[in-house]
């Protein structure tokens, strides 16, 4: 009986040996490859990869899966990692007490939560790579008017009222020279007039003034 | 008649002179010389260029001050003076000057809607648009770049070829109205404005390219273009297009032909040294262009540069996601080493790369040589989103772009609007600023239609087969007149500067300026003839490239409206030879030329 109890606890752990180890693989199924690039992103403050950060990384996954599921039957140990590699990449699924959560529900846990774990990481949807995972991108912000147009209107009203008061101006200078104009006419002929009776200047050799006079106002 | 007591005239000579820089100094001298530069091996492309300058550009320069100043007319009047049969040579400058107006306020119209954009937080060219489940960016814009997407998807609309019509751009629309409400307002009142506006129009562009020279240069990865730009390739000196592509690029930075630096000089005092100014504003012309194109130079080597090492950046990536190395295994530096290194320890594992392995080398960057709008909206805009505080260098580029291309268009306004104002039957009835405004509502309506979907292949067939044929028939006009009537020609020079032109002016104006044409027109006319369809590069939508398209189904009526254009101006000019006398005028032989209406 010991022995069968011994056979029965052995072969038991095996098999959650081996279901343990097809949990996580290379290519998994229902596992995803994530990809960290954290000198890239941080230069000179980029921290080291080590085990308290996968922790992180798993404590992330966890949350995101109990956002989505809004359940919280999901743990740390709920994601299992492994094939980690010097480049900090790694598979990764996710197990709800015994089976794995599939791919799609994983995908789109991921993609509601993007945004927490890339900044838990202080990365971006870039560096902190889910292959085959679309990355979510932030939805354009759409202003009540164009930018632009605002910039154009300031733009267009300077100059509509450049050109209104340009041709203002004119208008009146024009009536004021034609003003002017009628006001010279007159003398003119007031000067004509008295052309014929005009004296002689001082001053001046033998000189006809008037003939100079009378030359000068006859314009042609 | 003493019209010239009447006639308006320039505050001093400053203003002239800053108006024919202004004029000539326009977005060819930052878009084309330096792919000229380029093209036909860097520094050495100077010497052809100062060759043509000296014995083609300043000539005709000098000549057409020479007949505006005498004639105190537009080039309608002028051309008539000379000869009552060459009134139609006058009619061909205005015709031409008419379709450059059309089109080339678009290009302002672009500069203005790049300008109102780059006041955003982040520039609109900068990244692509997020598509409809916010998965990732729109397919059209990854395939291509951000910039080039901007420019022909939300600046132009652009439909995939020239038959499809397709709705006018609104925005667009607005702002070519800006545009020619700018324009309008610059030349409202004649040379009384335009001399006041031409002060900062032709200063504000050189501000800006001196800034951009310092900013250029200490960018990084500029020495690389300025030293591929100062390496001259002398061998290219032998090939003939070099040396045509040199006079056609003299001939049209300077302006010459469309009738603008006639109608600016009829403004001129009569006894204005123009011979001076003249050469004057020649060398500052070329001098903008050789300045320009340090900068551009300085900005396509950053450029470059800046994608040589995103690509060097791309391939690290690669190698290390494949190979699974730590991120410090592989530097920028020495991908390359790495890459020959991998290759022979995994060649099985690098061999599945195969397919995604860019090669990337800073001389095919270089190499990419890019003119005309490509250059200013897209090669530029790419640059500028890449240097620290983008919207600054974005907003002092565009209103450089739109000086440049107001002054030009200033230039071009007066050559229409002068010899109107000189037909006394319009200038009697119509008030000058009522009469510019016409001008200007006339070119605005007729221009909207390059704001449609495919206004901008109609924009480039404009540009590249509209002028080129009956410029050069007036320009050769112009050396004929100089050749019968050089005499003549002296005296009225003699009279107005107060000594004879020099030996240089008579060699080029009846020996070398005369041959010099005459083998630039005999060129194009079998380039023309065996030229075949007329052929634009169209954007396609779905290949995103953009490709040579030469449109079959469309050629026949495309070639029409080429032939109509050139036929047009060959017409009017035949038609004043065949018939004599149809302006009223008095004409003295003996002691020079009268005209009057």
């Amino acid at each position: 009986m010991l022995t069968d109890l011994f056979l029965t606890l052995c072969i038991s752990t095996a098999l959650t040996a081996v279901q343990a180890e097809n949990r996580c693989s290379v290519d998994a199924k229902n596992g995803y490859k994530v990809r960290l690039s954290i000198k890239t992103a941080l230069g000179n403050k980029a921290y080291p990869w080590d085990d308290s950060e996968m922790f992180l990384f798993r404590a992330t996954l966890a949350f995101a899966m109990r956002v989505y599921t809004k359940s919280d039957q999901y743990n740390v140990s709920s994601v299992h990692v492994c094939d980690e590699t010097p480049r900090v990449s790694f598979w990764f699924v996710v197990s709800n007490d015994t089976e794995l959560v599939s791919a799609e529900d994983v995908e789109k846990a991921v993609r509601i939560s993007r945004n927490r774990i890339n900044s838990a990481f202080m990365l971006t949807d870039q560096t902190l790579e889910f292959v085959n995972i679309p990355p979510t991108l932030v939805a354009p912000v759409q202003p009540g008017t164009p930018p632009w147009l605002i910039v154009f209107g300031v733009v267009i009203s300077a100059v509509c009222a450049g050109v209104v008061m340009l041709l203002l101006s004119s208008f009146v200078q024009k009536r004021r020279k034609k003003g002017i104009l009628e006001d010279e006419n007159e003398e003119e002929r007031c000067e004509k007039q008295n052309g014929a009776t005009h004296e002689v200047q001082e001053g001046s050799d033998d000189f006809n003034q008037i003939f100079v006079e009378a030359s000068s106002s006859t314009k042609l | 008649m003493e019209k010239g007591n009447t006639r308006p005239s320039w505050d001093n000579p400053m203003q002239f002179v800053l108006a024919c820089v202004s004029y000539a100094v326009g977005l060819g001298n930052v878009w084309r010389f330096p792919y000229l530069c380029q093209m036909h091996g860097g520094g050495g492309f100077l010497i052809p260029y100062l060759i043509m300058l000296v014995l083609e550009g300043l000539p005709l320069f000098c000549m057409e001050l020479a007949i505006g100043q005498r004639m105190r007319l537009g080039s309608i009047g002028a051309w008539s003076a000379i000869s009552p049969y060459l009134g139609g040579v006058g009619i061909a400058s205005v015709v031409t000057s008419i379709y450059l107006c059309l089109y080339y306020n678009v290009i302002n119209a672009w500069s203005f809607w790049y300008l109102f954009h780059s006041f955003q937080a982040v520039l609109p060219w900068a990244h692509c648009p997020a598509n409809t489940n916010l998965t990732g960016h729109l397919e059209e814009c990854e395939a291509a770049t951000p910039t080039q997407y901007f420019f022909y998807r939300e600046t132009l609309n652009i439909s995939p070829t020239i038959n499809d019509g397709g709705g006018m751009h609104m925005g667009q629309a607005l702002c070519l109205l800006l545009a020619w409400m700018l324009v309008y307002i610059c030349i409202v009142r004649g040379v009384a404005s335009t001399g006041k506006v031409v002060y900062f129009t032709a200063s504000f562009p050189y501000l800006v390219l001196f800034i951009y020279l310092i900013r250029g240069v200490t960018l990084h990865g500029a020495v690389n273009g300025l030293k591929y730009m100062f390496t001259p390739k002398l061998e290219q000196l032998a090939n003939p297009t070099t040396w045509i592509n040199a006079a056609t690029q003299i001939f049209f930075s300077l302006g010459l032909g469309f009738g603008s630096l006639i109608a600016f000089a009829s403004y001129n005092n009569h006894n204005n040294n123009f011979e001076r100014q003249a050469i004057a504003v020649s060398l500052i012309n070329s001098g903008t262009s050789i300045f320009a194109s340090v900068v551009t130079f300085s900005i396509y080597g950053f450029k470059a540069t800046f994608n040589y090492e995103a690509c060097l950046g791309r391939l690290r990536l690669l190698l290390l996601n494949t190979f699974d190395l730590g991120e410090d295994a592989i530097s920028v530096d020495n991908v390359t080493f790495w890459v020959t290194e991998l290759n022979q320890t995994y060649p099985d594992r690098f061999a599945t790369l195969s397919n995604k392995l860019e090669i990337c080398s800073l001389e095919t960057e270089l190499d990419t040589a890019v003119e005309g709008t490509g250059l200013a909206f897209i090669v530029y805009s790419e640059a500028i989103k890449n240097m620290p505080v983008p919207q600054l260098w974005s907003v002092l580029y565009f209103s450089m772009l739109l000086m440049l291309g107001l002054g030009s268009m200033l230039g071009n306004v007066t050559a229409i609007t002068t010899p109107l104002c000189d037909i006394r039957f319009l200038s009697r009835h119509l008030s000058n600023e009522t009469l510019n405004g016409l001008v200007c509502l006339f070119c605005l309506l007729l221009g909207l239609g390059f704001t449609t979907r495919s206004g901008n292949y109609w924009l480039t067939m404009f540009n590249d087969y509209g002028a080129t044929l009956s410029l050069l028939f007036i320009c050769y006009t112009l050396h004929f007149v100089g050749l019968i009537h050089l005499d003549r020609f002296e005296n009225d020079i003699e009279d107005m500067i107060g000594h004879r032109p020099n030996w240089y002016w008579k060699i080029v104006w009846a020996g070398v300026g005369p041959i010099l044409i005459i083998g630039l027109f005999i060129f194009y006319i079998i380039i023309y003839i065996m030229g075949g369809t007329p052929t634009y590069q169209a954007w396609d939508k779905d290949l995103v490239t953009v490709d040579s398209a030469p449109q079959l189904s469309f050629s026949s009526h495309l070639l029409m409206h080429q032939q109509k254009a050139v036929i047009y101006n060959l017409y009017l000019l035949s038609a004043t030879f065949s018939i004599p006398k149809v302006f009223i005028r008095i004409y003295s032989l003996e002691g020079g030329w009268v005209y009057q209406c």
